[in-house]
């Protein structure tokens, strides 16, 4: 590792490829505080509103000037100008369509204000530009395999949340207790493997097969 | 710096229906319009005919409109090929040392950070893509991992073998990185 830091910046040594010793798992690790949750583009409704955006002006815009150049305005336009014309505000199309286009804005000002990605947890960074999110569904496979490996245990279920790992546990033999004891010490552990910024705080339900609760 | 233009504008879009479809709503529904609002009561129509032709007869009116109509017309336009274009580095700038510079291919780079990460210990699979400018990369590592493997030391491993390796061998300074991981969906069994 200090090799290859030694050669940063500079290209006059050829890169150390072959040198690369395995390092045991994480040590030391870059202390930035908590990270913040990933932003998601918000491609997808970008994409819609700027074709619906596309689509609605350029019509106007090409009928507009079609009628400057002394064309016949399209019968749509005559139509629309009639209907806001002689609609009154508690006709109740009028009212449909205006809490459709509320409910509409609100959805696109959340989607604004929002991070979304809610399925990516942030990591804790291995380096000061390194940033890493691990999916939920990643975290609960990784919990669940740890928690089989406790005697007693006979399948497991895990609910990751944001904030809070639900882990429900069957074990076929052993005292529900020590299993539970065992259940919280691995899945202790487990969770700091995971290394998330905010690790989930976690609870564990263990109970014997064939009941419910 | 796309994040942040698409998030803009579709607060502004979803702000104008909201307060559009908001206030047709309320003053439909019967609540009192303030004397400057374009509406005065729930008998009132949408948009009236003298509404409509007010600035029809002054001369700015028609090319006002045009104007403004094509600008965001080439707007919508602007936005909607920068979110379907993917952004992707095809070169990045490797500074010799001796005042020359060499251009090395984007998806090469790409290449061997994806085959390294993807050779890693419980790398089942890897993605990489470069983004940001030719003197400044950005990569995303997108990985797979393998059963009964801890994410973070898999993060660990990643940023110190193979960003670092590709850092190195392009003589970057920096190369920030994102990475997402997902892992290999399994069935559950004993370890034992």
């Amino acid at each position: 590792m200090s090799e290859l830091q030694g050669s940063e910046g500079t290209t006059q040594r050829l890169p150390v490829i072959e040198k690369a010793e395995y390092e045991p798992p994480p040590v030391q690790e870059f202390e930035g505080g908590r990270e913040g949750r990933f932003w998601s583009a918000r491609r997808v409704p970008a994409a819609v509103v700027a074709v619906l955006l596309l689509a609605v002006t350029g019509t106007f815009l090409y009928d507009i000037a079609a009628v400057r150049a002394h064309r016949p305005a399209m019968a749509w336009r005559r139509e629309l100008a009639h209907q806001l014309a002689t609609r009154p505000l508690d006709d109740t199309w009028v009212l449909v369509g205006a809490g459709v286009a509320a409910v509409l804005g609100l959805w696109l000002l959340l989607l604004a204000a929002t991070p979304g990605l809610r399925a990516v947890l942030p990591m804790r960074r291995p380096e000061a530009d390194v940033r890493a999110g691990l999916h939920r569904e990643a975290a609960a496979l990784a919990l669940r395999d740890r928690a089989m490996e406790v005697a007693g245990v006979q399948s497991v279920r895990v609910r990751m949340g944001r904030a809070r790992a639900d882990v429900r546990a069957v074990a076929h033999f052993r005292e529900l207790g020590d299993v539970r004891a065992d259940l919280n010490e691995i899945l202790d552990e487990a969770i700091r493997g995971l290394g998330l910024s905010r690790p989930p705080s976690l609870s564990v339900h263990v109970r014997r097969p064939g009941r419910k609760g | 710096m796309l994040r942040i233009v698409n998030r803009v504008l579709i607060g502004i879009v979803g702000l104008v229906l909201l307060v559009v479809g908001g206030s047709v709503l309320a003053i439909g529904l019967g609540a009192p319009a303030p004397s400057w609002w374009i509406h005065n009561g729930r008998h009132d129509v949408l948009l009236s005919n003298a509404e409509r032709t007010k600035w029809q007869d002054h001369g700015w009116w028609w090319p006002t409109v045009i104007a403004a109509l094509a600008v965001l017309v080439l707007l919508a336009l602007w936005w909607l090929t920068a979110v379907l274009r993917r952004r992707r580095l095809t070169e990045v700038l490797v500074d010799t040392g001796d005042g020359e510079g060499a251009l090395l291919r984007g998806r090469a780079l790409e290449g061997v950070l994806a085959s390294e990460a993807g050779e890693l210990d419980g790398v089942a699979q890897a993605h990489a893509h470069l983004t940001g400018t030719r003197t400044a990369p950005e990569a995303r590592v997108h990985l797979l991992l393998e059963p009964h493997v801890d994410p973070s030391t898999a993060l660990h491993h990643l940023a110190v073998q193979a960003l670092t390796h590709a850092r190195n061998s392009a003589g970057l300074e920096k190369m920030p990185a994102e990475v997402r991981m997902k892992a290999v969906k399994h069935r559950q069994e004993r370890v034992s």
